[in-house]
């Protein structure tokens, strides 16, 4: 346990796909752990101290929501989810809990993978967000002019917009509820005019994008949000 | 039911007036005679207040008519027996007559008074008596569950309070329905006079039947929302009819009737909305563990398959071709595990629409982001759809299911390295949004029978999964009230086109 490999744990009653992150996982040298029940999770969680957790949402023994819960309120540590569910207000319920990222199942291993690097960057990272410039693509974000260019010239971007923009860049990879980017850039009273993250979003993208309509940064999650992509 | 208190009263109730008249007669004469050994020690003014107490005595226990007689009787006995010369009608003093005509006056008075004050405190009891049956009425109302107990409570009530039989009709949105067999009297109804009630809202009395079987009153039974039914009462073999203070008391059931039959709608109707959100739940529930079911080995598999390739350049190209094989089709597979998934919760009763107000490009993009590789390595997809297309109202992950499986269709369909093109526009108050490829189109057949998901014999020549996709596009935008045509484009082609209401979009304040 006292080697420099990252840990992930596996919270998921499936063996076969147990077997299958497991193979993946170690394939990119990390260490894993596994756990199939929601009770034995959070003594894994204690004991492993997990650089990452990747989480069912349907345990048998309880809800993957629970487990959340209980394992933020003493750990930082990035949760991928993993829903095998229709329903996108589960997705978006274990987002606004403390989830950071969801997968649907099916679910290809070079996508997690991806995923998952970006989460573990993120975590890693202990002054997330305070980086004075931000560059991706051909577009350089500088936050302490407030100045954003796209091959070198300088854009003109609203308030607002440039709100939203800092709120989705400000965790790249990380998955923003609706809910979440409409109550820090509007404030709690537009919780429901969700609209106008839709427009502001689409300003964004033919301001930042080369095809607006096929976003390689700023992708649409649907029905949950949205996600920045370096 | 009601105890009486009043028992002397009551009693007295009973007597006839010729009872009452011998009675008053009797009680002034013994007066009389306990008065007479008074005579030298009183003075005569102290023995008329003495009669008088007796007429007073009298009309608060005999009523009117012995306040009367003892009035007469009591200035007969007085002059007779009292004012000198006694035991003569004839009067020495002729102020005696004031005396005379002042018992008289006082005895009229005093009977009259406490006569009304009888029926006065009658009333009041039979109103003592009502209220408190209404009260117990109501009572058992509120406690009622069902409408058939209603009815038994409001026939029960009629006939002990009123004497009359009564039958309730209930209305559904403002018409009543005889032919239910809850809607059924026990006595012939004036169809007309019923709609008349509801219609108006007002108590309908026809006297003209009310001695006929036929029921003569008709209350509307108005509760706050709306009008609930109708209260019909027949007065068949009532010896009188219903007076005004028996008519408002049916009144004031029929509201209280109101009220109770307008709480068991409600609770109705939220029992019948407790039974929907607990199937659909259980629908969810069975959903949602299919869907586990399925995707779990389907995942395992392109896992599988995917890792094959993965980093392990020690594998030989025949196998590496076969797990990309297996890939590929998992990912088929997936596609159409979502469809079926997705046609089993569009079809099973009215799934609710998430709609909001979503922008066509993003949900478009989002359809191109679903399929990813498979659709944008082999073609280019070209969305022509302007920044200031309205927003459109729709659940944007069925509308993104829409999209991508057009897609998928029209990159199947068309040859590698070719172009799709996603244009819209608006047209007569509609968005149309088009999706042209550059296949060889649709054959006539296909046309016609691509939406008929169950139709074995176009499927059979059709290719794979097309039949299934093009049904879920059209369920979903049915569903969002819109329409979707195939066709070919002249130049070569297929062209699918959907068709959306466009709608009132929220406004949007622009920044100063």
């Amino acid at each position: 346990m006292n080697s420099n490999k990252i840990r992930i744990l596996v919270v998921e009653d499936a063996l076969e796909i147990q077997r299958l992150l497991r193979s993946a996982f170690e394939g990119e040298d990390f260490e894993v752990q596994e756990s199939d029940s929601l009770a034995q999770a959070l003594s894994r969680a204690a004991t492993f101290h997990p650089d990452l957790i990747v989480l069912d949402l349907g345990l048998p023994d309880g809800d993957g929501l629970a487990f959340i819960d209980q394992f933020r309120t003493w750990s930082q540590a990035p949760i991928l989810i993993l829903s095998a569910r229709m329903n996108e207000a589960d997705k978006i319920t274990a987002l606004d809990r403390g989830a950071d990222d969801y997968l649907s199942k099916p679910f290809s291993i070079g996508e997690l993978l991806a995923r998952l690097r970006v989460q573990l960057r993120r975590g890693s990272k202990t002054d997330t967000g305070t980086s004075p410039r931000l560059e991706f693509g051909d577009v350089m974000i500088d936050f302490v002019q407030r100045v954003v260019t796209k091959s070198g010239k300088i854009l003109n971007i609203t308030p607002t917009e440039y709100r939203l923009l800092t709120a989705l860049t400000r965790f790249p990879g990380k998955m923003m509820t609706q809910s979440a980017l409409m109550k820090e850039v509007w404030g709690p009273h537009f919780k429901d005019s969700t609209h106008y993250l839709r427009i502001y979003v689409g300003h964004l993208r033919h301001k930042l994008e080369n095809d607006p309509s096929q976003p390689k940064h700023f992708i649409t999650e649907t029905g949950v949000g949205y996600r920045f992509v370096k | 039911m009601f105890p009486r208190i009043h028992t002397l009263s009551a009693s007295i109730e009973l007597l006839s007036t010729w009872q009452k008249i011998a009675l008053s007669v009797m009680v002034c004469s013994l007066s009389a005679t306990l008065m007479d050994p008074l005579i030298g020690h009183l003075d005569l003014a102290n023995i008329v207040m003495l009669f008088l107490l007796v007429v007073l005595f009298v009309s608060v226990t005999l009523g009117r008519v012995g306040a009367i007689v003892a009035a007469v009787v009591s200035v007969l006995l007085f002059d007779v027996l009292f004012v000198p010369p006694r035991f003569s009608l004839t009067v020495d003093n002729s102020q005696y007559l004031v005396t005379f005509a002042v018992m008289l006056i006082t005895g009229l008075i005093s009977g009259q008074m406490s006569a009304g004050l009888k029926d006065k405190e009658r009333q009041a009891l039979q109103r003592e008596i009502r209220t408190r049956a209404l009260y117990e009425t109501a009572s058992k109302l509120a406690g009622a569950i069902a409408v058939s107990q209603v009815k038994e409570i409001c026939e029960i009530f009629f006939q002990q309070e009123l004497a009359v039989s009564a039958a309730i009709l209930i209305s559904e949105d403002g018409m009543i329905d005889f032919d239910l067999p809850n809607n059924q009297a026990p006595f012939p109804l004036e169809r007309h006079l019923v709609d008349n009630a509801i219609r108006s809202g007002k108590t309908i009395n026809n006297e003209a039947i009310a001695s006929t079987r036929y029921a003569s009153i008709y209350v509307p039974l108005k509760a706050s929302a709306a009008i609930r039914g109708v209260l019909a009462l027949s007065q068949y073999g009532r010896a009188a009819q219903l007076n005004d203070d028996d008519l408002s008391l049916a009144q004031t059931l029929g509201a209280v009737l109101a009220i109770t039959i307008e709480r068991l709608h409600y609770v109705e109707v939220a029992s019948q909305a407790d039974l929907d959100r607990v199937s659909e739940r259980l629908r969810a529930t069975i959903l949602s563990a299919l869907s586990h079911d399925l995707k779990t080995p389907l995942t395992v598999i392109m896992g599988l398959a995917e890792s094959l390739g993965r980093g392990n350049t020690s594998i030989a190209e025949p196998i590496l071709s076969v797990s990309r094989d297996i890939y590929v089709n998992a990912l088929r597979l997936k596609t159409m595990v979502n469809n079926l998934l997705d046609i089993v919760r569009l079809e099973q009763g009215r799934m609710a629409l998430g709609l909001e107000w979503h922008s066509l490009e993003e949900v478009v993009g989002a359809g191109i982001q679903y399929l990813g590789q498979s659709l944008t390595a082999n073609h280019t997809v070209r969305v022509h759809i302007a920044p200031d297309f309205p927003l459109l109202e729709m659940d944007a992950i069925l509308m993104e299911r829409v999209f991508s499986n057009l897609l998928e269709n029209a990159a199947k369909f068309s040859p590698m390295g070719s172009a799709i093109m996603i244009e819209a526009s608006v047209q007569d108050g509609c968005a149309k949004i088009t999706i042209s490829d550059q296949g060889p189109g649709f054959l006539p057949a296909d046309r016609d029978t691509a939406f008929e998901r169950y139709n074995r014999g176009a499927l059979a020549h059709m290719q794979e999964g097309l039949g299934m996709g093009l049904s879920i596009c059209q369920m979903i935008i049915k569903a969002h009230g819109g329409d979707i045509h195939l066709g070919n484009r002249p130049e070569g082609g297929a062209c699918v086109q959907v068709v959306l209401k466009l709608g009132h979009a929220p406004q949007v304040l622009q920044e100063s």
